[in-house]
């Protein structure tokens, strides 16, 4: 955990343009992060870097419609590249602290993240407030999946 | 002929190397002679691991028994150390629902003493190895 808050941080700060960043974090699952920047919604180099995800977050700016309506083309994008198998994930509202400019409501994205089967937080990276979620739901997923494929393992012989 | 598994810890095996390592699923569950125990990953492929067999020896056949391996890659290197591997084969496994992937490769007389394994790809977002065997003409 101590580990992810620096690398969580930089993953939001950097000039999400950038090719690709890859994190791991240690317990007893490796999570490798790999950060699309927005730009990349329609580049071919996502083929190549979305093999085989078994987790996804989606972050949204919470003052722009177009952005949230964008989550819809993302997750569409992935879901057509796992042939629609179910993967576990988040749908993140960051910018909460531009609380005059927000136009996407809490309940608004609630909805679309539970019809979805994603689960749902809001985050402020510029004031830190809440950051570690996001990264908390995905470890969480990837670890229970890691689990129940142990006890498959388990029960083989 | 008679044939000695040496790929266990009782013929002096060991595993030099595995990238992954939750110790209640540690990769010497891959040379305790058992399939019911298990050594599993815990992260993105490529995963692998290295088996020492104590000292070069000429092997005749081996078996892997894993699950929701796709692609695996067999390597082997003949030195004092774990260097200079060669290929021995790559196959796509086929997937076995609910049942271990066995899959035996025979190899005439070759030499080794070290055997790698690189699971290129899976079915999966994790697999386990329960054995190796390899059948060394005593
Ligand atoms: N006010 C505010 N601005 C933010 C916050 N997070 C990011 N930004 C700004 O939003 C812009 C886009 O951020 P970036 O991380 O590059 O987005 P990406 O393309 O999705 O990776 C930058 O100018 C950031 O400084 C936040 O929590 N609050």
């Amino acid at each position: 955990l101590v580990k992810w808050t620096s690398s969580c941080l930089l993953m939001f700060c950097n000039d999400g343009a950038h090719f690709q960043k890859n994190y791991t974090l240690v317990s007893h699952v490796e999570l490798f992060l790999f950060d699309s920047g927005g730009k990349e919604l329609f580049a071919e180099i996502l083929d190549r870097l979305w093999e085989q995800p078994n987790a996804l977050c989606i972050v949204y700016d919470v003052t722009s419609e177009e952005s949230f309506n964008n989550c819809t083309k993302w997750l569409e994008k992935l879901r057509a590249q796992t042939s629609g198998m179910h993967i576990p994930g988040v749908l993140v509202g960051n910018k909460t602290d531009l609380i005059d400019r927000r136009v996407v409501e809490r309940n608004q994205a609630q909805e679309w993240a539970e019809t979805n089967g994603l689960e749902y937080c809001e985050i402020s990276v510029k004031e830190m407030e809440n950051y570690e979620a996001p990264f908390r739901i995905l470890a969480n997923s990837f670890h229970q999946l890691y689990k129940e494929k142990v006890e498959t393992f388990r029960s083989l012989v | 002929m008679k044939f000695t598994d040496y790929c266990l810890r009782s013929e002096g095996a060991e595993v030099v190397l595995a990238t992954s390592s939750d110790e209640k699923f540690p990769p010497e569950n891959i040379i305790d002679g058992r399939s019911d125990t298990f050594w599993a990953t815990t992260g993105m492929f490529p995963q692998e691991f290295i088996i020492s067999l104590n000292k070069c020896v000429t092997i005749n056949k081996l078996t892997i028994q894993c699950y929701l391996v796709q692609t695996l890659r067999i390597e082997k290197s003949m030195s004092k150390e774990p260097v200079d591997f060669e290929l021995c084969i790559q196959k796509e496994l086929q997937s076995t629902e609910g049942e271990l992937q066995i899959e035996e490769f025979s190899f005439p007389e070759m030499q080794a003493s070290y055997l790698r394994f690189i699971i290129l790809s899976a079915f999966d977002a994790f697999v386990s190895v329960h054995r190796v065997i390899a059948d060394v003409i005593a």
